[in-house]
């Protein structure tokens, strides 16, 4: 089962840049970025606050287009969102005048989903996230973790090939984070979409990853990409093991190195 | 001691809401009483209670109550209904919000009491003409509130949408009227005082019957206990409907926990 064969959901980003043009001023968020991203593989993007994460991810998502260079999703050009790539968002993102359940169903319905099944499949994923009990709760009556949850039950709802995430986990206390990274993994494993997770905490994306790719700040370029060979299943316990720490110091290596680089870089010029 | 108890528990803010108004009653019934002003100009509120009953008596009461409120209930209607409907279409499509914005901005200022003289020539004394001055008090507070609401729709809520694959055609219906709800019920609700406004403008001439009239006609023969009577009486009316109003938005207002 865990071998199931992922055929969709293959993105390639080809020396991407995004640039903001804001009065006067050009704005570089991403810079020649190049990354392939197989199907069915977990993929972090690390870096520090403002280096353009964000924006990489609103690219693949298709609410940004890319200033030069080329996306593609299985082969083909993205030029704006749909209900194959489903985002769980950075803030609080759960439309605040329906409960969970409608929340869910959301996706569905705008899918032509019939709204018995739409409740059905709601039904599904709420359980799949442990919060089959709160369907009928508005999104203001849940804490930050429960909210967030309930975001990753709608992005799963339309069955979609790929799963963005935009620091989904980056709100909440270091309990609940590890508890919820975790739930992610064990969601992963049975449907094996691909994931783009976007992140600045190494933990968090050594964790989680088969790959961690580093931007550095202003201009956002991929400055690393790191495979992540542990083993899956993975637990909390992992993070103490020889082999994380490991991977933990290559990470900063890398990051380091290049981050000097760049610095040097930019003194000289 | 046994009262202790309710000393205790007796709480100041509301013994002095509670008598609020009667102590307000007893200031004017002595106000009038002592002299001080003409008992014939300001009568006391024992004189205002029996104008009313001779109003209630009289069998006019009611009849002017429904007129008034017919005025301003389809006065209101239209000029929210189409309010929203024009907000909207100015919120979302840019060409409709840059020919109407300025022609609105123009026109929204002009107090409907100055439009009486011509409402008279264009309407007669038909009630057409006072559902028209209720409809324009109501038409420009609402469209303002629909047409912001529209637009300060949280982005985040669209991208949402978008991206749960939530076409086009369904955006209006599932995400910019419900998040526009907020916006378009302060509008509302201020509308609801201002057809209250709009509609003494109406019943101002060209009219045999209201509670606005009434109080005009009791000027005229100096009988200012029914006039004042006839004052609490729509101050009364557009309470409740204030209050009524209040309770049920807040039925379909999310943004009210
Ligand atoms: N819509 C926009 N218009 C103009 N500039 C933008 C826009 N969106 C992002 N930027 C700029 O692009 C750069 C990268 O922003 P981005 O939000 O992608 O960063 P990030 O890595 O996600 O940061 P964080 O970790 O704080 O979320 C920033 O300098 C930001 O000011
Ligand atoms: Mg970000």
């Amino acid at each position: 089962m865990k071998e199931k064969l992922q055929t969709k959901g293959h993105i390639t980003a080809d020396s991407v840049s995004i640039v903001f043009d804001s009065v006067g001023k050009r704005n570089v968020a991403v810079d020649d970025a190049s990354v392939d991203i197989q199907p069915g593989e977990f993929v972090c993007i690390l870096g520090p606050s403002g280096c353009g994460k964000s924006t990489l991810l609103n690219a693949i998502a298709g609410f940004v287009q890319p200033t030069q260079g080329e996306l593609t999703l299985d082969g083909r050009t993205i030029k704006s969102p749909g209900p194959d790539r489903g985002m769980v968002f950075q803030q609080h993102s759960l439309l605040p005048w329906k409960t969970v359940l409608q929340n869910v169903a959301f996706g569905p319905l705008m899918n032509n989903t019939g709204q018995r099944e739409a409740d059905s499949v709601a039904r599904t994923f709420l359980n799949l996230v442990g919060l089959g009990a709160f369907e009928s709760h508005y999104p203001r009556q849940l804490s930050g973790g429960m909210q967030q949850r309930v975001g990753i039950a709608r992005a799963l709802a339309n069955y979609p090939n790929v799963l963005l995430m935009d620091e989904p986990f980056g709100a909440l206390d270091a309990q609940t984070r590890a508890i919820m990274q975790e739930n992610l993994l064990n969601i992963w494993e049975e449907f094996k979409t691909t994931v783009v997770f976007v992140t600045h905490d190494i933990d968090e994306a050594v964790f989680l990853s088969d790959r961690v790719v580093v931007m550095s700040a202003s201009p956002g370029t991929i400055i690393a990409d790191i495979k992540i060979d542990l083993p899956r299943p993975r637990d909390a316990l992992i993070v103490t093991s020889p082999e994380f720490l490991d991977l933990k110091r290559q990470c900063l290596d890398i990051i380091r190195e290049e981050t000097t680089k760049a610095f040097a870089l930019q003194n000289a010029s | 001691m046994w009262y202790r108890y309710w000393l205790h528990h007796i709480n100041a803010d509301r013994v002095a809401q509670v008598l609020s108004i009667p102590l307000f009653l007893l200031l004017w019934q002595w106000v009038s009483a002592s002299g001080v002003v003409s008992s014939r100009l300001f009568p006391p509120p024992t004189e205002v209670i029996s104008a009313f009953g001779r109003w209630y008596d009289s069998g006019q009461f009611w009849g002017d109550v429904q007129v008034s409120l017919t005025r301003v209930g389809i006065g209101f209607f239209f000029g929210s209904v189409i309010g929203i409907l024009v907000g909207i279409l100015t919120g979302r499509v840019r060409l409709a919000a840059n020919l109407l914005s300025p022609i609105f901005g123009l026109l929204r200022p002009i107090p409907p009491i100055a439009f009486v003289p011509l409402v008279i020539l264009w309407f007669g004394l038909s009630e057409t003409g006072k559902y028209f001055l209720v409809f324009w008090g109501v038409f420009f507070v609402v469209w303002m509130s629909a047409h912001h609401g529209v637009r300060k729709v949280d982005p985040l809520y669209i991208r949402v949408a978008q991206c749960l694959g939530t076409p086009r055609s369904k955006m209006l219906t599932n995400i910019l009227l419900p998040g526009a709800i907020p916006y378009i019920i302060v509008g509302l609700r201020t509308a609801v005082s201002i057809s209250f406004y709009t509609l003494v403008a109406a019943e101002i001439a060209g009219t045999f019957s209201g509670i606005f009239y009434r109080i005009d006609v009791s000027q005229q023969n100096m009988q200012i206990g029914q006039a004042m009577a006839g004052l609490l009486v729509l101050g009364v009316i557009s309470l409740i409907a204030d209050r009524l109003f209040y309770y049920l938005s807040r039925r379909v207002d999310w943004s009210a926990s």
